[in-house]
């Protein structure tokens, strides 16, 4: 049963790599549009800024604004990439030690918990009920469900008891099933999402807009000022 | 008409799209489809409906109803991209948010894409994975331009662009004449009989362009360029027939129109053999010429594109011109235009300029290119159905004035200037408002 079900992981698994790499071919099949203007700015400098700073609570309004959603998203989506880690590290049937188990656990606790109170504010908020398709839903219940899984299995002894334990038999199905669902609903974002940082970097950086972000006068007393503004947000 | 049915008056545009026929729709997917690069196929493929981006947008402070709220205009357009486009939209519609282009579809599409946004791109900025919103909306437009549906305000300024040479269809004789008597009035304010405003002078180092308005509602704002020019001995000129800045093709989203529009400039300055066109303060006009205009047209250009602001303030750092800030002494704040400056990345002249030109300057909060829009852009104020939105969501600019205590705004940008103008009447601000420009040569030593 347990081989059975780790091949389908991997079956799972190479399909969603082969639907998403059609999806990307079929996106890059459209024609690149050609940059003729001048630029004004560094594009490289663009990028740097739309994966360092440009993704800052203190820099970016809606992240400061809605902390609380921000640093969910951010503790969801690391506790989807250590669960995916720890699933091939289970699938590979590798012992991982006590003292990496531990991150590995907290991490994969902390995404699920962040993932369900994401699915809450969309279901509670009418606002984001309003924004939500049936497909924004399903998402976040399908990792959801693998990460409270993943979790779970940590909590494992090592090695594992024989029989399996339903909790691995659990997390290679919920495996199966978001390895499916990523190339039909939202979740393909998760292939695209580098890729528009990029183009947003381009685009700010080639017309210099990020350039001066640094070291136009007073740009660091703003940064400062907007450093602290974040600080107090934090604070009740 | 028998006498006791009522009469009810349809809006004709309205009207419009209800007599819309499948042919019609298909004719806006195709040039939809047609405007599909790889940029936006990924954008397609990326929102999340996480919908941070809603505070980011004065439409939504200011209505708080989620027609404004820009992941939900996205949607719209997402949703169509959806159903004609992907696989599970096609045969999952309502599971991924796939959307029917039906007549009602339209209306909803004119109604958010025209009448909710300003494309301002604050929404992108603040966008949690990056999406280039206001470009999508942009073409989403032009799939409605392609079918005539451009509202009627918009439609008329643009055609009058293309008809008579630009948007405010000003005479070639009364354009020459404006000139001449601000040339006159130049002369006798510096006491300088050489003080020229030229026109059609080939091989001038500097193209300026203007906005129509300013040739009918602003003047002194092409004298105070004159005097900035002449101040600093330049050699510039203006042009008889290619001189509008403006571009509101930029607007409707139709791309052909609007490069028509932009080539006009490029002829002229190879009419007239310039070094480099430089733009008036208009930020659409900015975006349209330096940025967008090479793209629509598929080509490099073969001469340097600049801002007025840049040059004034290369004017300044050279030692070519003097300013006294004190002749300015009223407190003054600047109103960044989104497109020539969250688009267009000219940022830092114009405060440079205003910092030599006036005593007291107060930043807004938020400024730069996180600064908030005005509301005038996008087209808004060519549409008049949409004028109480417009000013509702200039409520966001004219708290950011207020706080700052400022009796002069400055704006480098003559819609800018115009919505301004109307949310000061309208939240009774009591504030002056001045281009960037004007403030300079009101405080030039001579």
């Amino acid at each position: 049963m347990l081989t059975f079900m780790k091949f389908g992981v991997i079956i799972a698994f190479l399909f969603s790599l082969v639907s998403l790499s059609y999806l990307v071919l079929k996106t890059f099949s459209h024609e690149k549009k050609k940059l003729n203007a001048e630029p004004r700015g560094d594009w490289k400098k663009g990028i740097i800024y739309a994966f360092g700073k440009g993704m800052m609570p203190w820099e970016k309004e809606s992240a400061r604004n809605h902390l609380p959603t921000y640093i969910g998203g951010i503790f969801y989506h690391i506790g989807i990439f250590i669960s995916l880690l720890y699933l091939l590290i289970v699938i590979l049937a590798i012992q991982l030690p006590a003292a990496v188990i531990l991150p590995v656990r907290v991490l994969s606790l902390a995404g699920a918990i962040a993932g369900l109170a994401l699915l809450a504010k969309r279901i509670f908020s009418p606002v984001m009920r309003a924004l939500s398709c049936p497909d924004d839903f399903a998402a976040n219940i399908i990792v959801d469900i693998f990460l409270i899984l993943s979790f779970l299995h940590t909590l494992l002894p090592a090695p594992s008891p024989v029989p399996v334990p339903v909790v691995t038999l659990f997390l290679f199905a919920s495996a199966v099933i978001m390895f499916l669902y990523m190339p039909l609903g939202k979740i393909r974002h998760c292939f695209f999402f580098f890729y528009v940082r990029i183009l947003f970097g381009i685009f700010y950086g080639r017309r210099g807009v990020f350039q001066n972000n640094f070291c136009h006068q007073g740009g660091k007393v703003f940064l400062i000022i907007n450093f602290l503004v974040f600080l107090r947000a934090l604070v009740p | 008409m028998n006498e006791n049915e009522t009469y009810v008056s349809k809006d004709p545009f309205d009207e419009k799209i209800e007599q819309l026929s499948p042919a019609d729709r298909e004719k806006a997917l195709k040039v939809f489809a047609e405007k599909i690069n790889r940029e936006f196929a990924v954008y397609f493929n990326s929102c999340v409906h996480c919908g941070l981006c809603a505070d980011s947008c004065h439409y939504y402070l200011t209505h708080q109803d989620i027609q404004s709220l820009p992941a939900y205009k996205l949607g719209l357009v997402i949703g169509i991209f959806k159903k004609y486009f992907s696989f599970m939209g096609k045969n999952m519609p309502g599971w991924v948010g796939a959307k029917s282009f039906d007549n009602r579809m339209v209306k909803e599409w004119v109604d958010s894409l025209y009448g909710r946004c300003s494309l301002c791109g604050r929404c992108s900025l603040n966008c949690s994975i990056g999406i280039n919103i206001a470009a999508l909306i942009r073409a989403a437009r032009g799939a409605l331009a392609a079918i005539g549906l451009v509202p009627p305000g918009l439609q008329s300024t643009i055609e009058t662009a293309v008809e008579k040479g630009n948007n405010m269809g000003i005479k070639k004789d009364d354009w020459l004449e404006t000139a001449s008597w601000l040339e006159e009035e130049l002369q006798t304010e510096i006491a300088d009989p050489a003080a020229r405003i030229p026109m059609d002078q080939k091989d001038a180092r500097y193209f300026y362009t203007i906005n129509p308005r300013e040739a009918m509602f602003f003047p002194l704002s092409i004298s105070a360029v004159a005097k900035l020019f002449h101040a600093a001995g330049e050699s510039w000129t203006l042009a008889a027939d290619s001189y509008d800045v403006t571009n509101y093709g930029l607007y409707s989203g139709d791309d052909e129109t609007a490069g028509m529009l932009s080539d006009r400039l490029v002829q002229g300055m190879a009419k007239l053999g310039c070094k480099t066109l430089v733009l008036a303060e208009c930020g659409h006009g900015f975006k349209s010429n330096r940025w967008e205009a090479p793209e629509w047209l598929s080509k490099k250009y073969g001469f340097e594109v600049k801002s007025i602001l840049e040059v004034v303030a290369g004017f300044i750092r050279e030692g070519r011109i003097k300013l006294d800030p004190a002749k300015n002494q009223e407190p003054v704040t600047l109103h960044d235009p989104c497109n020539l400056v969250r688009m267009g990345g000219i940022i830092e002249e114009q405060r440079f300029i205003l910092r030599h030109a006036v005593s007291q300057f107060i930043e807004m909060i938020p400024n730069r290119e996180k600064n908030f829009c005005c509301g005038g852009g996008g087209g808004q104020l060519a549409m008049t159905q949409f004028s109480q939105r417009r000013l509702k969501a200039g409520g966001v600019k004219a708290e950011q004035i207020r706080k700052t205590g400022a009796k002069i705004v400055a704006t480098p940008c003559h819609n800018c200037i115009d919505q301004l103008m109307e949310l000061n009447k309208h939240y009774q601000l009591d504030v002056k408002i001045k281009t960037v420009c004007e403030l300079a040569a009101d405080a030039l030593v001579l």
